[in-house]
């Protein structure tokens, strides 16, 4: 497809960088609104909904026993997926799942998983016989933009309120997912050639590369991705690295308040 | 339907499990706009159901073998998230979920004025959240919202909604137990305004008789639902959303 329309923006967006502003008007650095909802749905076993700016996101935790795998007879499994279907936007046709769309859901899985946030001998029933499976589904509805931070966001709130579902499986009492830590997600995005925070849909549309950075608790970092082409000097990184571990801290916040 | 006849299903005072009466709905709450990438959306919770709509289009048919010279298409997606069920379901289509699609997009494009956009395309993507018996007549509702939120011309809304029977009476719009250990189940499609049907299903046991005080009990709730349809989608225009 030949884009005229990002070529015009493209060059919109380049001069609004130089006046040091963006497209809705928003700080380099400034986050648009959120809205954090958990336990929502009545047939998971956690929930949550992300309103992030125009960008709406679900995710759901479900449950299942199975036989562990015989290296780790102790050990459970934690099984992220996201996926962009056709309801979220315009440009997402139905079929099998594009290469954004995996790098969507591996990007979120790693940052979850590589934090250690569940500890995989929690969901231990019997050595040797049993083991819980945790399936965390993301399905992003609606994209004006960031989808990588509204579905990890999604993700984790959904995880922190999970209840393993014992008593349906006759092995023992219903009890929290024990959940250790909060790895949040800050994604930056070249816009008229400086990095600003929270892209939106139009300067997705007419930016460069993206960078995705996953931070634990204790500010180490659990995943980094680049996407998309163009190329990025270490002092760029020093300083988006720098404003990350401002943001996940804020973010984190809004998670506690809304979970305990 | 199970065609378990001997579950015990109506209390002998008559009220159903929940409390409801033979003819009465579960609770029913309409959103629009609720999807801001999309042209027109819809959020619709009835019971314990929940279905978000997305609206794309009229766009150029794409592939080019599904268009038509004289009118648009419309391409349906009824999807079920993996969570929305009590067992987690695979991602993707089935053979439910198609079947669905289909009957929904047919259902649809009797009520669209199609012929307005030859050789275009207009997307309709219903996903079900929270599913509690019942999410196609949820959906099919839901999409004639979305549709006209997204100012497509119809003719008229579609609101569709499911009798059925349970212990060998005729109720209104089965939940969960009553769907599963139930003896019929009849989900229609009706035209408010002309009171004509553009969807039909049903199966399991009814005499003549009970199906038509089935269609009866219908017919009374698409005149209750459309009027929530017709709230919702003004609301907008009036400040009325929350």
């Amino acid at each position: 497809m030949v884009e005229i329309v990002p070529r015009l923006l493209r060059d919109q967006l380049k001069k609004l960088a130089e006046n040091d502003s963006r497209i809705d008007g928003r700080n380099r650095f400034e986050r648009r609104e959120i809205n954090l909802e958990t336990n929502i749905l009545t047939n998971a076993e956690g929930s949550s909904k992300v309103s992030w700016g125009g960008t709406v996101v679900y995710a759901g935790v479900k449950f299942s026993l199975r036989e562990p795998y015989s290296d780790r007879p102790a050990d459970g499994s934690l099984m992220t997926s996201a996926e962009l279907r056709p309801v979220a936007h315009l440009r997402y046709e139905p079929g099998p799942p594009s290469p954004e769309s995996i790098e969507l859901g591996r990007v979120v899985d790693r940052g979850i998983r590589e934090s250690g946030c569940i500890e995989l001998s929690s969901l231990c029933v019997v050595p040797g016989e049993s083991v819980w499976n945790v399936n965390l589904d993301i399905h992003v509805m609606s994209d004006d933009g960031n989808i990588f931070d509204a579905c990890a966001l999604a993700g984790i709130a959904a995880l922190r309120t999970a209840t393993v579902p014992a008593e349906k499986h006759d092995v023992g009492e219903d009890h929290p997912l024990p959940v250790s830590k909060t790895p949040i997600m800050c994604s930056y995005k070249k816009v008229g050639g400086r990095f600003v925070y929270d892209p939106n849909e139009q300067e997705e549309l007419g930016g460069d590369e993206r960078i995705h950075i996953t931070l634990g608790d204790d500010g180490h970092v659990h995943s980094l991705q680049k996407g998309l082409k163009g190329t990025f000097s270490t002092a760029e990184f020093a300083e988006i690295f720098d404003n990350a571990s401002t943001q996940a801290a804020e973010l984190r916040n809004l998670i506690e308040e809304k979970v305990n | 339907m199970g065609g378990y006849g001997d579950v015990e299903l109506i209390k002998e005072n008559g009220e159903r499990l929940d409390g409801r009466l033979a003819d009465e709905l579960r609770p029913i709450k309409i959103e629009v706009g609720v999807l801001p990438a999309a042209r027109g959306s819809c959020r619709m919770t009835w019971g314990l159901n929940i279905a978000e709509v997305a609206v794309y289009g009229p766009m150029e048919a794409h592939p080019r073998k599904i268009q038509r010279p004289d009118r648009a298409v419309l391409d349906v997606r009824y999807n079920m998230a993996p969570f929305s069920t009590s067992d987690r379901i695979r991602p993707g289509f089935n053979r439910r979920s198609r079947e669905i699609s289909k009957v929904t997009a047919e259902a649809l494009e009797s009520i669209v004025m199609v012929e307005m956009f030859p050789r275009s395309k207009i997307r309709v993507e219903i996903e079900i959240l929270c599913a509690e018996a019942g999410t196609r007549c949820c959906g099919i509702t839901a999409a004639a919202v979305a549709l006209a939120d997204a100012g497509i011309p119809m003719k008229d809304l579609l609101v569709s909604v499911a009798a059925g029977k349970i212990n060998d009476v005729v109720v209104l719009d089965l939940d969960k137990a009553e769907d599963n250990y139930g003896q019929a189940d009849l989900p229609v499609g009706i035209m408010p305004n002309t009171e004509e049907l553009a969807f039909l299903q049903m199966d399991g046991d009814l005499s003549p008789e009970e199906f038509n005080l089935a269609m009866e009990y219908n017919m009374k709730a698409a005149k209750e639902i459309h009027k929530l349809q017709v709230e919702a989608l003004k609301s907008k225009y009036t400040g009325g959303l929350e």
